[in-house]
């Protein structure tokens, strides 16, 4: 062993000390194998560097130039003729055949696709969300409801569905006076429900306005003998007579599921459809959350 | 042979340009050839769209803006369908966008409306609390630049072969023929809104740039 090999590792056994030191200072846990390997990597990082350079700087004190002389010789340099190492050779030959592999089957065979990564995604958390909501409580309903409501609804209703002074339909009641007057006057066709379209002009004049107040002001008091015409569909009570016909009493899961599935064009704008955004358990979860804003059931 | 190479560096680079080149277009072309096709039903910008478009880009929409869905659950859950790249086939250029201080923009006709956008240009806080987009008030009273946007559409038509029907044709008397269907998009769109300046300049024959950048905003499906 010659003074070069003693220094080489000397510095190995330093850097080494260096890592370990490092690793107890920052309580590093190694029971984690990936710290582990981090670890015996720096080591052998350490280890191999100096031991390769000590042989090189070795071989550089010692060797003599010996071999065969190449023909070409460029201003006075000349170049051994060196065999292609067996290593080389065979990692080459090794990669070619690698390559016939993978352009024939391999990647056509095996190819990543970023759209089935995204099919399989959405499908494995399609089924747990299915398994785990199948039977959600009101509370989770409630929850789950609200960070849909925030996402989708309140761009255009607002963050607390107050319909942001007008813009769009206010939760916190049913519907407004002229909101009533405006589906009376020019009736409606667009929600999907058994009963069908609701003509227009069903009453006018003194009869829509008594009508208009009774259903904007939460149907309280005494009933109007006009309303006689809309509980013909939606029933007494304005609840919808299950689910024939729109409730005008108060917001119910049906009138969430058919406005979600096809929009809506009322006097105070349009609202675009949102049924491909959201699955069933959504939707209910929604109606349950707006349910909670002040004109619930 | 690679011998006389060593000594020509010139042909040597030639040969390095050649064998790179080999492998960077066998993996880039089929690709080209793929994305220049449209999607089935994808029909190309209305005059007054691109008039939007153009809008969109002048005043940099996309440096907050995407539109670009990427396949991924969260994107998907909240933008809509993943995007095609046929779906740009008639986007010259493309406004994919590269930052996203904003929302993706590429389904935003899917669930915004005229209305909204109205109400969001003027004063974006007044619909969303806390937005940090500045209010585009200027584009109610500038007039959108629809003769530039029909000769572009004249132009695609003829360079790039985009499927225009026939009202779109060179010349001045072509854009004149053709500017009440403009015009008629511009009310439909106008219909929608409640500024009634805005009404008015479009009843006048003028349409303010919000009528076109709704009009494209609205074409974004």
């Amino acid at each position: 062993m010659n003074a070069l090999m003693i220094k080489a590792l000397a510095f190995s056994a330093v850097l080494i000390g260096a890592t370990l030191a490092v690793v107890k200072s920052m309580n590093i846990d190694l029971s984690d194998p990936i710290n582990m390997i981090t670890m015996i990597g720096a080591i052998a990082i350490a280890v191999l560097t100096f031991g390769v350079s000590a042989k090189y700087i070795n071989q550089m004190k010692t060797d003599t130039a010996q071999g065969e002389l190449a023909e070409e010789n460029w201003d006075g340099i000349g170049e051994y003729k060196n065999e292609l190492p067996g290593g080389w050779a065979y990692s080459f030959l090794g990669t070619m055949i690698w390559a016939i592999w993978y352009w024939t089957i391999g990647y056509p065979v095996n190819s990543f696709s970023q759209i089935g990564q995204w099919n399989e995604e959405v499908k494995a958390y399609n089924i747990k969300f299915e398994k785990t909501n199948k039977n959600a409580d009101k509370a989770t309903l409630t929850e789950m409801g609200e960070s849909i409501f925030l996402v989708q609804c309140a761009p255009c209703h607002g963050s607390t569905g107050d319909g942001l002074s007008g813009k769009a339909h206010d939760f916190t009641s049913r519907m407004s006076k002229a909101q009533v007057l405006d589906v009376i006057e020019k009736g409606s066709d667009q929600l999907g429900y058994a009963m069908g379209a609701m003509p227009p002009m069903m009453a006018t004049g003194q009869d829509a306005e008594a009508i208009a107040a009774y259903v904007a002001g939460g149907m309280k008091g005494e009933q109007p003998a006009s309303f006689g015409v809309c509980a013909g569909c939606h029933g007494a009570d304005g609840k919808g007579m299950g689910g024939t016909a729109p409730n005008i009493a108060s917001f119910d899961e049906d009138l969430i599921v058919h406005v979600v599935k096809s929009g809506k064009k009322g006097a105070l704008g349009v609202m675009p459809a949102f049924h491909d955004r959201m699955t069933p358990v959504q939707t209910k979860a929604l109606a349950t959350y707006i349910k909670t804003l002040g004109q619930g059931e | 042979m690679f011998h006389w190479l060593e000594k020509n560096p010139f042909f040597f680079s030639v040969g390095v340009f050649l064998v790179i080149a080999f492998a960077g277009l066998i993996e880039i072309l089929p690709n080209f050839a793929e994305a220049s096709r449209p999607v089935v039903g994808l029909k190309p910008y209305s005059v007054l769209e691109l008039a939007g478009k153009n809008i969109y880009m002048k005043d940099q929409c996309i440096a907050c803006h995407s539109q670009l869905i990427r396949p991924f659950k969260a994107e998907t859950d909240r933008y809509g369908q993943y995007s095609l790249s046929g779906e740009y086939a008639y986007d010259r250029p493309f406004l994919w966008g590269s930052k996203r201080t904003g929302p993706d923009l590429h389904r935003v006709g899917n669930y915004r409306t005229t209305d909204w956008h109205e109400n969001h240009m003027w004063e974006p806080t007044s619909v969303v609390p806390g937005s940090i987009m500045p209010a585009y008030k200027h584009m109610f009273t500038n007039v959108a630049d629809i003769a530039t946007a029909y000769a572009e559409a004249v132009t695609v038509k003829n360079i790039f072969k985009t499927p225009y029907g026939d009202e779109i044709q060179p010349g001045v008397e072509a854009f004149e023929a053709h500017k009440p269907a403009i015009l008629a998009e511009a009310q439909k769109i106008a219909a929608g809104m409640k500024n009634q300046d805005v009404k008015d300049a479009v009843k006048a024959g003028n349409v303010p740039e919000i009528v076109a950048l709704i009009a494209y905003l609205n074409r974004l499906k």
